[in-house]
């Protein structure tokens, strides 16, 4: 509380003390004659037309000194899949038409304030149009223009009507998380609906024996519910439970209710369960992302609660997350993370992270550790408190490595897509949500 | 003839200083009120700032302006560095840009250059204003809440909006949001409507469409902006408060919470999405377009030189008022839109880049060759048009949808909006009020304090934005509360450093504007009646304000406002109401 008054009698007294400077300066103004400060004296104008060029050189100076530092080395390197590629040298050929005229219209601009500056003796010229300059720049830009236009989504079609159907990947996102399901020898991912989600199906995936698992599950959740409005009812008919705690509770009861009646009339077909559902029977669920190497991939995307945005920036892929639409996108990677840690540039840099990551890890207290190169994916569409570890790891590795990833983790064996039936509540138990 | 019997009338406190339908006090209300809520939206910034500069250490002083709840022991906590991200957004953007700099100069200027006695309704401009000071004060008041004010960035996309599970901001501090916008909308829209009528139907004689000032074309483009988009974020918001207070599902379905599933389905945030940007893209030229105007009318003017392509000026504007219309699928590249569609908006916004290119090319014709003053509100013009060209050539970036895919939501983003869109606009608000003071207040603002508040300024914007597009190209998503949590950010560390310096020094620099603003009000040396030696009508008026603008017949206008140097003539410039001599061509 003092330093608070104590900060808010500094800052009055500062500006008290900027008044005072204030009428100082306009009293010796007048006892110096000059005319108010209206106009500007020719130094000073001199002074101020000299120092856009100095500005312009620093701001040039600033600029080529962040493009030598982080330009060649932004922490992304090469992009790491096949449209990545496309994209990076789209991005390229830009920088390539706009750095140009950007260094030119901004060297223009300050120049000419510095060269034009105000002398009473001089006379502005009196040069209101020119038709001819006025359709060049007009036409000059219009076909820069057709040119990015026509690449650009010349690069956009091939990305975007990659017909190619690589293996199926289901990424769900969640407050504040991803889980990640494979779909198996039959590349299908098993049907799955948000009504079914529960704590022991988090992706909401639909089997006969999810359903009958999520109809116990509400039926448990609707008889306590109704066993704990009962049994604190007195004679008069009257809760004993606060108002708003009885409220909830039955809004909670309906829902489920709700839920339940929904499941079996848009779920719970009988008559064609065996064959709808049977392509979850192989799908797995797994923490990490594991990417075969030059294999096609396309990703399907799910999101349980708000939009969010899964980032592969290594891949540079990325697509929203909403609720209620599914979208996906196509991608190869090419580069396994082993090539990626191997490469001179990416060691160098991780090199430097390393020190950096340390000495801060050395002054926070917490122990030090060697960080390595990863692919990660992460959210990008704000979503919340997490927003900001949203991640995951992707290894991207060759077709024996992801074989033996399979081997080494037990239950997963028959991702080997054998065809082996595999247990779903089984696999269910490795997303820990 | 009735004004001249208002003249004498007496008023009294409240109605000349407070409840005024007089445009000219309106627009000094309108600045100052936009002036205390850039100060909390800038503020914000330097503090969120903070956090993102030098994630580990504490700031007791976070911790006593916002409270233990959003800073407990200094530390920003990340749902409240969210609220103040949203909030700093919202107020710049709509309180500061869109109300402060369209309600101060148009409410100024329209009158005055058209050379009518006041706006077509006085008593819309007055309610106008007042809708806006309750919006604004509706909004401030949501950093005072307990739970803290909305959350979810300045777009507000539901379903994170929707619920208070979702994040403590969609409780009351969004209810609070969707009110002031609600209020903000109702009087942005009685504002837009007045602007159009006065511009169409008060022009002074001899005022042709193609006598105006560029000024004047721009808050007409602007007004007419506003009027057809603002209904359109009006929606947005009923639908949104609908689905929120109503259960209502527009823009939810599919939703899974703690709880269970709810019950909404059918909706799509997309619609939501869709809505917003049909406002949010025209809002980006609704803020630009009145900045880029004075700009224009203060360049010619300080250059001592005619505007070079008048026509095509207006041309270019209109064509972006057009365009705007028909690019917001921009900011939706990547919500798995059909990519056909993509393509178009592609294309629809680089055709954007053409008009955007006649602009900055003719400001800077205008000042080759031409007898530059630099007066402060010169020096934040020549600011302007360079973050112009430096912001806009990035958008050419992000207008491209298959870079998009790699940029989007990056500090790339960030970088680019703040500089040509934020900078631009806020350094052509800042050269309106430091070449209008005169007009405002019948006072001169110290020159030197403003040469040392542009310098320090478009300094430390660069210095701030620039790096950003780095951090963006490293693949830095935006909205982050901390970057630390991943190590292939971690060589960002000094660069954020860096940018938190540079923020700092430019949000306290702007104590200069602020004490030279005020003490210039009150304290500053009177202004001459035309001390720019401008040609506009607004500059025929007398110092003092009065109320009908002229004591007398409104001035006929014989020429454009931009003969500057015009050879034959004595003086380098003839002001509009001055008859053309025998033989003298217009222009």
């Amino acid at each position: 509380m003092e330093i608070k008054f104590i900060i808010i009698i500094t800052v009055a007294l500062f500006f008290i003390a900027l008044v005072q400077l204030m009428k100082i300066y306009d009293l010796a103004a007048k006892v110096r004659g000059e005319k108010s400060q209206e106009k500007l004296s020719r130094s000073e104008n001199l002074l101020m037309a000299n120092l856009m060029l100095v500005f312009m050189a620093a701001f040039f100076g600033f600029i080529i000194w962040l493009i030598s530092k982080y330009g060649s080395n932004s922490g992304l390197y090469q992009a790491a899949s096949a449209h990545g590629k496309d994209i990076d040298d789209l991005l390229m050929i830009n920088w390539y038409i706009i750095l140009p005229v950007f260094f030119i219209t901004n060297a223009l601009l300050f120049g000419f304030s510095w060269k034009y500056y105000y002398r009473e003796e001089r006379k502005a010229l009196y040069y209101p149009h020119n038709n001819k300059l006025e359709a060049i720049w007009t036409i000059v830009p219009a076909i820069a223009l057709a040119f990015i236009v026509i690449y650009g989504l010349m690069t956009w079609n091939k990305i975007m009507y990659n017909q190619e159907k690589g293996e199926v990947v289901e990424v769900y996102a969640y407050q504040f998380g991803w889980i990640v399901r494979y779909s198996g020898v039959d590349n299908t991912l098993g049907k799955a609906d948000y009504k079914m989600v529960s704590s022991s199906n988090p992706l909401g995936v639909i089997t006969e024996k999810t359903i009958q698992d999520t109809y116990i599950e509400i039926d448990q959740r609707v008889n306590d519910i109704d066993s704990i409005l009962s049994s604190n009812i007195n004679a008069d008919g009257e809760y004993l439970l606060p108002e708003k705690k009885v409220d909830k509770l039955q809004e909670e009861f309906d829902r489920l209710k709700r839920r339940k009646y929904r499941i079996e009339a848009s779920i719970d077909r009988k008559d064609n369960n065996s064959v709808a559902y049977e392509s979850s029977n192989d799908d797995i669920v797994v923490q990490e992302i594991h990417l075969v190497k030059d294999q096609p991939y396309t990703f399907k995307f799910r999101s349980k609660d708000v939009i969010h945005c899964p980032w592969f920036p290594h891949f540079r892929a990325q697509i929203n997350a909403v609720p209620g639409m599914e979208t996906s996108f196509a991608l190869t990677p090419t580069i396994t993370t082993k090539e990626m840690r191997a490469n001179p540039d990416v060691q160098k840099h991780w090199e430097n992270i390393n020190v950096i990551h340390n000495e801060r890890k050395r002054k926070i207290g917490e122990p030090e550790e060697r960080v390595l190169f990863d692919y990660v994916l992460m959210c990008n569409k704000i979503c919340g408190a997490g927003h900001s570890n949203m991640q995951l790891k992707v290894i991207v590795e060759t077709q024996q490595e992801f074989n033996q990833w399979i081997e080494n983790n037990g239950d997963k064996k028959r991702l080997t897509f054998s065809g082996q039936e595999v247990n779903w509540s089984k696999t269910k138990s490795q997303a820990s949500l | 003839m009735s004004h001249d019997t208002h003249h004498h009338h007496k008023e009294s406190f409240i109605t000349k200083y407070i409840f005024s339908q007089d445009h000219k006090m309106i627009a000094r209300q309108y600045l100052i009120t936009a002036i205390f809520m850039g100060a909390i939206g800038i503020a914000l910034s330097a503090l969120f700032r903070l956090k993102l500069g030098w994630p580990d250490d504490k700031f007791p002083i976070l911790e006593s302006i916002l409270g233990s709840d959003a800073a407990p022991d200094g530390l920003l906590d990340s749902n409240w560095y969210l609220g103040l991200v949203t909030l700093h957004g919202t107020i710049m953007v709509f309180f500061v840009l869109t109300g402060g700099l369209s309600g101060t100069f148009s409410n100024l200027l329209i009158p005055l250059q058209v050379g009518a006695r006041d706006m077509a309704s006085g008593l819309l401009n007055m309610i106008s204003y007042w809708l806006f000071f309750l919006s604004s004060v509706l909004m401030a008041a949501s950093l005072f809440i307990e739970t803290g004010p909305a959350m979810a960035g300045w777009t507000v996309y539901p379903p994170l909006s929707v619920l208070a599970e979702f994040q403590p901001g969609s409780g009351l501090g969004m209810t609070l949001w969707l009110l002031s916008m609600t209020v903000f909308i109702a009087s942005s829209l009685l504002g837009g409507i007045n602007y159009i009528v006065t511009i169409l139907n008060l022009r002074t004689k001899g005022m042709s469409m193609t006598r105006l000032p560029l000024t004047i074309w721009a808050f007409f483009i602007t007004a007419i902006l506003g009027v057809l988009s603002f209904p359109v974020l009006l929606s947005a918001a009923v639908l949104l408060l609908m689905d929120r207070s109503f259960g209502t599902s527009f823009y939810m379905s599919d939703i899974v919470t703690s709880s269970g599933a709810l019950d909404a389905t059918g909706g799509s945030p997309i619609l939501y999405e869709h809505l917003f940007w049909f406002l949010g893209h025209p809002e980006v030229y609704i803020i630009l377009l009145p900045a880029l105007g004075m700009t224009s009318e203060i360049i010619s003017t300080c250059s001592r030189k005619p505007i070079f392509g008048y026509r095509a000026m207006i041309g270019s504007m209109l064509a972006i008022g057009f365009l705007s219309f028909i690019v917001w699928g921009h900011h939706m590249f990547l919500t798995g839109m059909n990519p056909f569609l993509g393509g178009v908006f592609t294309f629809t916004t680089l055709l954007i880049a053409i008009p955007s290119a006649v602009k900055a090319f003719n400001f800077i014709t205008t000042i080759w060759k031409g007898n530059v003053m630099m007066t402060p509100a010169m020096m934040f013009c020549i600011g302007a048009v360079s973050t112009f060209i430096s912001g806009g050539v990035t958008g050419i970036i992000l207008a491209d949808s298959a870079l998009d895919i790699s940029q989007h939501d990056t500090y790339f983003v960030v970088g680019h909006f703040h500089i040509v869109m934020g900078m631009t606009a806020i350094l052509g608000m800042f050269a309106g009020i430091y070449h209008y003071f005169p007009k405002l207040f019948s006072k001169m603002m110290n020159i030197r304090m403003g040469m040392a508040h542009f310098w320090i300024t478009i300094v430390c914007g660069y210095g701030v934005f620039l790096p950003m597009h780095f951090l963006g190209e490293g693949g830095l998503p935006r909205r982050y509360y901390e970057n630390t949590n991943f190590p292939m950010f971690d060589h960002f560390l000094d660069l954020n450093i860096l940018i938190s310096i540079f923020a700092s020094v430019g949000v306290l620099a702007q104590v200069i504007f602020f004490f030279n603003f005020f003490y210039s009000v009150f304290r500053g040396p009177k202004a001459s009646q035309n001390p720019w030696n401008a040609n506009s009508l607004e500059w025929t008026t007398p110092v003092e304000h009065v109320h009908g603008n002229w004591i007398g017949e409104i001035p006929t206008v014989y020429r454009w406002p931009y003969d500057y140097s015009k050879p034959g003539k004595d003086k380098d410039f003839v002001p509009q109401n001055i008859p053309l001599d025998d033989n003298e061509e217009e222009h």
